[in-house]
């Protein structure tokens, strides 16, 4: 071996390699998203040009065309509200019964927990059109009913569960315990003990609902039909001119209104939020 | 003693002998477990129900009624409509093509980043980006980039002189550029589990087998692999079940087409159901989707059962 | 006058009996222990006391009242739990009145309390501060000083001090005792340890698979153990056991059901070679400073201990062992006393 190629040099060129394969291999990651917000700019006539990342004229208008051609202010505030919502049910929901499964002796308890298990693997699509029919007969289409119900109890409701359970398991027994001596309630206990002591599986539970709400698409395209009504994922879907074209700069200035926001909160919280996806992921 | 316990003074009033102690906690589970019990019930178990009732019935659209018409809508499926097996079979080359392809990638990739070197959180902030992303957003934006001859990546291929097909309008290719802009969307979440399962593999293996002159890839082959063993399970039927739910990505990509190239399962029952109110045969396709997710989450129970 | 009072108590998890029928009557002010082998359903029979287990059959009393199903914090007893169990969001001072808090007790009488319960126990300095803050020792007082501040009729202590280094340990065996004395209430306190069991108790329970062996105050208990194995459970290091065909010497009257002997390490005495009760050979000395252990093979191949505080003894040296007739305990068949 030359003097050359010490162990130390070996290791840095092995780094440079993999940094390198790495940053090649992440280009399809990020470029779509530089893509969507570059063309989100860019007229309808540049956008099909010679491409260029940087826009020759920028077009701000995009962004006012995009709320004239559909209500799209009220559509974006529907996805808030309608994920605020399902993450705050889903929270007290789920940590009441993952509680109730964790601490608590009842008969009954491994049947409910297998029942609840497979409902955890079954996609919505299964189970869609008796829904369908049911929220029709509550006179519930066309409404925000069923896309916030059938989140809080479905598949995602029930891992959210799951999720709590596990935790709860893993928290000190005689805290609780202490709690009970000094006369709490069992709801007294689940509030000002074992919740407080969860916050990371709150947290975990309330970032993956909040997106899967506020991603949720079979759902809205199924039980909402009015425009000031659509959730953000129908919204986007809908920029096309009266024959189904897609009007692509509003498209996408549109998918990047959507989009833009829930990244910079990403990047912001990206250890937390990858995190709790881990969380999620481990138990399964 | 002097001083009176506030405890004491309520004590003999609220005894309540009739609700012993383990009554009392029976009841309050059952109060604490009744939301999700009684959500249970109404929008899966009884749905569930209907949907195999359903399955068994014709439904006219006219006069709303269902008639009772047996296996009918399964025969339909499974012997006479031709459209089926091709759905079957999209499913099947979406899942042959999609699972392995994301566990691959998200094992090299996991594998790159599981250490701690400087970039590493970037980097894993960056693979992991599109999982955040809606589905419907991440397509948009990939229809977009694949359009025909003024589509970027078209234009890019012929700066290099390939003249690239028409991605989304050609069967063949529509199919592959799903798969392939799916895994890109998905293959941070994959790759997030198995990096936790690898850093929970204590340094000490890897030094031992060092120590008696192992190579990296004999280290991997012999110690790294064998022990994600649980953890590649996990992922792969997690995936494998996920590919077979794909319908926003497929609804705004393609669309179903073209000719049909990219009509899976999911996506069947929701034509069929939706588009053309055929709410019997589509019913009967749910419940044949149920079987085969039932299927393969038994087959992973079993496979882990044996493991453990 | 009986503070607390078991009878036939029982519990079983699924189909496993933990507690297999325990009678057991406390007085008023006494300070009662349970030792016994881990498993043997120690924590379980506090717990079931406390109200954080129920009871699946029996009759638990407190004071002159049938218990079993009232819910914890009605029993008027309080519990110090090992982990200490402080609330890790709540400060001192906070910790010692949430009880008092969540049954609604005007603040100025909580503040008076608290304040009481922080003199007993030298807490005043400690009272800010959050219980990640503070040493094994002052956690241990903080929770002490919470089970008193609801002046609990008696107090429940699960192993206590299991979580100290042994310095502090004694020292706070020391102030629990004077605790007691002061305060003068019912304390019912587990624990693996033998010196806390004999310098605590007034009374010790000796558990074993959920079942009673004996109880007793620590004398009685190490004087006259019911059988062989609360004979051998209490006292450190253990009582040696012969049969007594095994014994060279002559024994003193004996009932003739007594089919084995028990000698306490303590009170064998070295003799002249030929004489004594048993003879042997030394296999091991342990030096442990005050005395030596001595370790002395009987010709049978049974291992005697010996306490023994003279000249060091090298291995191998053959010696003779006797004791005084008094401190002989004698066994039936079935291993009860026979005297
Ligand atoms: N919640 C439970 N479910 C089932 N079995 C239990 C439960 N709690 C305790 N047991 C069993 O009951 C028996 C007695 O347990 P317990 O904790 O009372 O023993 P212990 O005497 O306190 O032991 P240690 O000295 O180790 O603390 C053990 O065999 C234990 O396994
Ligand atoms: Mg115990």
């Amino acid at each position: 071996m030359t003097a050359f190629l010490t162990r130390r040099r070996i290791r840095i060129i092995n780094q440079v390699c993999w940094t390198v394969a790495l940053c090649v291999a992440a280009i399809p990651f990020v470029f779509p998203f530089l893509w969507m917000v570059s063309s989100g700019f860019k007229s309808a006539a540049e956008i099909f040009g010679s491409p260029s990342l940087v826009p020759r004229e920028w077009q701000w208008r995009n962004f006012i065309d995009v709320f004239n051609h559909q209500p799209f202010a009220r559509q974006y505030f529907n996805s808030l509200y309608i994920a605020v919502i399902v993450t705050a049910l889903t929270l007290l929901v789920s940590s009441l019964a993952g509680y109730a499964l964790a601490r608590m002796r009842f008969a009954g308890a491994a049947l409910i927990a297998l029942l609840l298990v497979t409902a955890l693997m079954i996609p919505e699509e299964v189970t869609i059109i008796p829904n369908f029919f049911l929220m029709r007969w509550a006179g519930l289409v066309d409404t925000h009913w069923p896309l916030i119900l059938l989140p809080t109890f479905g598949p995602q409701g029930i891992m959210a569960t799951f999720l709590m359970r596990q935790y709860f398991l893993a928290l000190p027994r005689e805290l609780e315990d202490a709690g009970k001596m000094d006369g709490l309630s069992r709801l007294g206990v689940w509030w000002r003990i074992a919740l407080p002591m969860s916050r990371p599986a709150l947290a975990a539970v309330a970032i993956i609902t909040f997106l899967n709400s506020w991603n949720l698409f079979l759902e809205p395209l199924i039980f909402v039909s009015s425009l000031d009504k659509f959730t953000l994922p129908l919204a986007l879907s809908n920029f096309t001119d009266p024959y189904g074209t897609p009007l692509w700069h509003l498209q996408l200035a549109a998918t990047s209104l959507a989009v833009v926001p829930i990244l910079v909160v990403y990047i912001i919280a990206q250890r937390q939020i990858i995190e709790s996806f881990a969380l999620s992921g481990v138990k399964g | 003693m002097a001083d009176t316990l506030p405890m004491r003074d309520t004590a003999r009033r609220e005894d309540a002998p009739w609700l012993t102690l383990k009554m009392r906690e029976a009841m309050e589970a059952w109060l604490f477990i009744s939301p999700t019990l009684a959500g249970f019930l109404i929008f899966f178990g009884g749905p569930l129900i209907a949907v195999v009732w359903y399955s068994l019935t014709e439904w006219n659209l006219l006069t709303q009624q269902a008639t009772f018409v047996g296996l009918d809508n399964y025969n339909d499926a499974l012997f006479r409509n031709p459209d089926f097996w091709h759905v079957v079979r999209n499913s099947v080359i979406f899942a042959v093509g999609l699972v392995p392809l994301n566990m691959a990638l998200a094992l090299v990739l996991a594998l790159a980043l599981s250490g701690r070197f400087a970039g590493v959180v970037v980097f894993r902030t960056v693979f992991f980006a599109p999982v955040v992303t809606s589905a419907v957003a991440w397509a948009i934006v990939w229809k977009f980039l694949l359009q025909g001859e003024a589509g970027f990546i078209n234009q890019i291929l012929a700066l290099v002189g390939i003249d690239g097909p028409n991605w989304l309008r050609e069967p063949n290719w529509a199919m592959a550029a799903v798969i392939v802009t799916r895994v890109i969307k998905m293959v941070g979440l994959n790759m997030i589990l198995y990096i936790a399962a690898l850093q929970a593999i204590p340094r000490d293996y890897g030094a031992a087998a060092r120590l008696e002159g192992a190579s990296g890839w004999q280290i991997f082959r012999w110690i790294v692999w064998p022990l994600l063993g649980p953890t590649t399970l996990v992922i792969m039927v997690i995936t494998t079940i996920g590919s077979f739910k794909v319908f926003d990505h497929i609804y705004q990509m393609t669309g179903g087409g073209p000719e049909n190239g990219t009509l899976v399962l999911a996506f069947y029952i929701y034509q069929q159901g939706f588009q053309f109110f055929d709410v019997g045969y589509a019913s009967a396709l749910a419940m044949i989707m149920f079987v085969i997710v039932m299927v393969l989450t038994i087959f992973q129970l079993a496979l882990r059962r044996r493991d453990t | 006058m009986t503070s607390l009072s078991l009878s036939n108590v029982k519990k079983h998890f699924g189909r496993v009996e933990v507690i297999r029928g325990v009678d057991l009557s406390v007085d008023r002010g006494e300070f009662v222990v349970f030792v016994g082998p881990s498993g043997c359903g120690k924590s379980t029979l506090l717990r079931m006391i406390s109200g954080l287990e129920d009871i699946s059959s029996g009759v638990l009393r407190i004071g002159d009242r049938i218990v079993n199903e009232m819910p914890p914090a009605r029993r008027g007893v309080a519990m110090v739990f090992q982990s200490y169990a402080l609330y890790p969001h709540l400060n001192v001072r906070d910790n010692m009145g949430f009880g008092l808090k969540v049954r609604k007790a005007p603040a100025d009488e909580r503040a008076r309390r608290v304040a009481e319960a922080a003199r007993t126990l030298k807490l005043e300095p400690l009272l800010d501060r959050f219980p990640r803050e503070l040493s094994g020792g002052q956690r241990q007082r903080v929770a002490i000083g919470r089970a008193i501040v609801g002046n609990p009729e008696v107090f429940l202590f699960d192993e206590p001090l299991s979580n100290l280094d042994a310095e502090l340990r004694v020292h706070m065996r020391s102030e629990i005792a004077s605790l007691h004395k002061r305060l003068g209430s019912t304390m019912i306190y587990v624990t693996h340890d033998q010196i806390e069991a004999m310098t605590l108790a007034d009374k010790i329970v000796v558990l074993r698979d959920g079942l009673v062996e004996q109880v007793g105050t620590p004398r009685e208990l190490y004087e006259r153990p019911d059988n062989l194995f609360v004979a051998q459970f209490i006292g450190s290091p253990k009582m040696n056991i012969l049969p007594i065909g095994s014994v060279a010497g002559a024994l003193p009257a004996h009932p003739n059901r007594a089919s084995h002997v028990g000698m306490r390490p303590e009170d064998l005495k070295l003799t002249d070679p030929g004489s004594g009760l048993v003879s042997g050979r030394v296999l091991l000395s342990e030096y442990t400073g005050a005395s030596s252990l001595l370790h002395v093979e009987l010709p049978g191949g049974e291992v005697f201990l010996v306490a023994y505080d003279g000249q060091t003894i090298d291995a191998d040296t053959a010696l003779a062992l006797t004791i005084a007739p008094d401190r002989l305990h004698f066994f039936d068949a079935t291993g009860r006393r026979a005297t």
